[in-house]
């Protein structure tokens, strides 16, 4: 369970100060597949970096199955991270000279798990994204939507409590964005993995099951569909 | 994650972008190639002008006596000579030695007079001993069946107009410090490859002073020549028991300038090599911040999910050092290669002869680096490289992951 309690994140504080998120109250529980929706500018993405762990929030708090990460230290909360939370970036970001597999691994092997372990998981994430077959090959020879692919079994390979996805679906296409939504909701349901979206694509909208809706950084609606 | 992926990772990342990585690599492998040139050149220079020293006049080991160095006098002849000859005749090590007579005085003709230094010869132990036979350009090295026959330099020569059959007078002040004149006929002019040693030193027969000093007999000075020149010290200490009166001294007591220009040469070459490195690492450091910049949002990301900062710095590190050691193992073969193809073949100097004669050096040049500075040159590139890495790597952590990564 994910709690935020008057989370706030300003920017520039004193003269030209920038409430990014102001006072955002909000609770996730497990096994949610939400949407964060918003115009540009509402304070989604910063709203997602403080509960990531990404960003420090400037006052509120934020709780990930009753620990409040505000509170822990650089190093702390690198770990956490790195334990409990899957991130999906809009462009990918995956590593360009290591392969699709070894991409997958690299979060293991940041974990210190066993080699044996690793593979299996490995082969166990390329098959339910379905790029067992390209497992061997770099970013620059995948396509927009594989590449994607390859970023949320990244997400998954640690087996975190659940996964921060930054407008995954913005830079790819129609069939890359359902193949994409399909999995995701395959590994919601099956695995019960907590994901929370920021986005503006309709499509990524029409599938989850809440919508959270902010402006100027603070949330107008919350729906449960 | 371990050590060997963080490397794996690394070692990929230097060739992401070839060219750029082909261009540092090749910089540094330059910047080895001219400093081990520059070794070999100086240890050549170095080695030739003291090598021209020791066969020319020096030789490994010399023996007079102690007033002698002070005075000049010829009365100050090497004591217990014949003990000391029976000793170098047993001595395996030694391979050959001479005994010379040493008059200081003026050599004169109808177009001046030189100050000179006349080493009074037996010429057949001579030419065991140094080489100047092997350095006679006109003339011939004492074949006449005259006595009183003399080799004068080609300096020396020139100044005095001097040519084959010239007269000379040669004039020094025997036991009473009364002067003494002695006629000579030129034979033989040499050129040794160090234009002040032809300009202050003639060489005559031994004979041909005894027999016009009335009581004089003995020697002044006593080359030695040793199978190793790392045996001078050893043969020096040996010999010193046998007089008191005498002084032993290996080359480098002698001729102090080229001992202590010896020892600065390294301590010289390391400073030359280390200030060309330090440019060099510049250029890595430049590369490897470039890198960094391109690669920004890539490390944000590898914060994101939970590399630490300990792992991101040893990445970039890891890189910076590998640029290097890519580099150094063709730096130093190329070198190595040229190096030992030069200390063959040698290079013509001859258009900076004059200079090169006023040094004391051959007109050709022949490169030598031992070979204990390739592995000096190693440790120092890899210490650099190790320096350069720590201001990028540093860099690499000032990293936003927020910011790198925009979307998170």
């Amino acid at each position: 369970m994910i709690e935020t309690k008057n989370l706030s994140k300003i920017y520039n504080p004193g003269k030209f100060e920038v409430k990014a998120v102001n006072d955002v109250n909000s609770l996730f529980k497990e096994g949610e597949f939400t949407s964060v929706v918003g115009p540009s500018g509402s304070g989604k993405t910063t709203f997602l970096n403080c509960v990531g762990g990404l960003d420090n929030p400037t006052s509120g708090d934020v709780y990930i199955a009753g620990e409040n990460i505000t509170r822990l230290s650089g190093s702390n909360i690198i770990q956490y991270r790195l334990k409990n939370i899957g991130f999906v970036f809009q462009s990918y970001n995956l590593i360009p000279v290591l392969s699709a597999k070894e991409n997958i691994e690299m979060i293991m092997l940041l974990q210190g798990i066993d080699e044996k372990s690793r593979r299996l998981r490995t082969d166990e994430l390329l098959n339910q994204v379905d790029l067992y077959e390209l497992k061997d090959r770099r970013p620059s020879e995948l396509s927009g939507g594989q590449q994607q692919r390859v970023a949320v079994a990244r997400a998954l390979a640690s087996k975190p409590k659940f996964i921060l996805a930054d407008e995954p679906t913005a830079n790819l296409d129609t069939a890359s964005t359902s193949n994409l939504l399909d999995i995701m909701s395959k590994l919601n349901e099956n695995e019960k993995i907590t994901f929370i979206f920021s986005t503006h694509d309709q499509r990524v909208i029409d599938r989850a099951r809440r919508v959270i809706t902010l402006e100027d950084g603070k949330i107008v609606s919350d729906t449960k569909k | 994650m371990n050590i060997i992926t963080l490397i794996k990772i690394s070692w990929r990342n230097v060739w992401r972008s070839k060219l750029r990585s082909f261009v540092v690599i090749m910089s540094v492998i330059f910047g080895i190639l001219g400093g081990i040139i520059m070794i070999a050149i100086s240890y050549g220079l170095n080695e030739e002008r003291m090598n021209n020293a020791v066969d020319t006049y020096l030789s490994h080991i010399q023996i007079h006596n102690k007033s002698f160095s002070d005075d000049y006098n010829i009365k100050f002849k090497i004591d217990n000579l014949p003990q000391i000859e029976k000793a170098i005749n047993n001595d395996d090590r030694v391979v050959s030695y001479s005994k010379r007579i040493i008059l200081n005085g003026m050599l004169s003709n109808s177009n001046g007079s030189y100050s000179i230094q006349v080493k009074g010869i037996n010429p057949s132990e001579e030419i065991k001993v140094t080489n100047t036979y092997e350095k006679i350009i006109e003339g011939e090295y004492f074949k006449s069946k005259r006595d009183n026959t003399i080799l004068v330099g080609k300096k020396l020569a020139d100044r005095l107009n001097l040519k084959i059959k010239s007269k000379v007078v040669i004039t020094f002040q025997d036991e009473n410090y009364d002067l003494t004149s002695l006629l000579y006929r030129v034979e033989g002019i040499f050129r040794s490859g160090n234009s002040r040693y032809d300009g202050a030193n003639v060489f005559v027969r031994n004979l041909s002073i005894t027999k016009n000093i009335p009581n004089f007999s003995g020697f002044h000075e006593m080359p030695i020549l040793l199978t190793d020149i790392e045996l001078r010290d050893e043969v020096k200490n040996e010999l010193i028991p046998y007089s008191s009166n005498n002084i032993v001294e290996a080359w480098d007591d002698i001729s102090k300038d080229l001992a202590y220009a010896n020892e600065m040469l390294a301590a010289v070459l390391y400073i030359f090599m280390m200030i060309i490195l330090i440019g060099l690492s510049f250029g890595i450091v430049n590369t490897m911040l470039m890198a960094i910049l391109e690669r920004k949002r890539e490390i944000g990301m590898l914060m994101s999910i939970g590399m630490n900062r300990y792992k991101i710095f040893l990445m970039i590190c890891f890189e910076t050092i590998f640029l290097s050691l890519v580099a150094l193992p063709f730096g130093l073969l190329s070198s190595y290669f040229i190096v030992e193809y030069y200390s063959v073949v040698g290079i013509d100097l001859s258009v900076v002869e004059a200079g090169l004669e006023n040094f004391g050096v051959g007109t050709r040049l022949y490169f030598k680096v031992p070979d204990e500075q390739y592995y000096i040159v190693a440790i120092m590139v890899f210490i650099i490289s190790i320096i350069s890495s720590i201001f990028p790597s540093l860099r690499a952590l000032k990293i936003n992951p927020v910011e790198a990564t925009k979307t998170f």
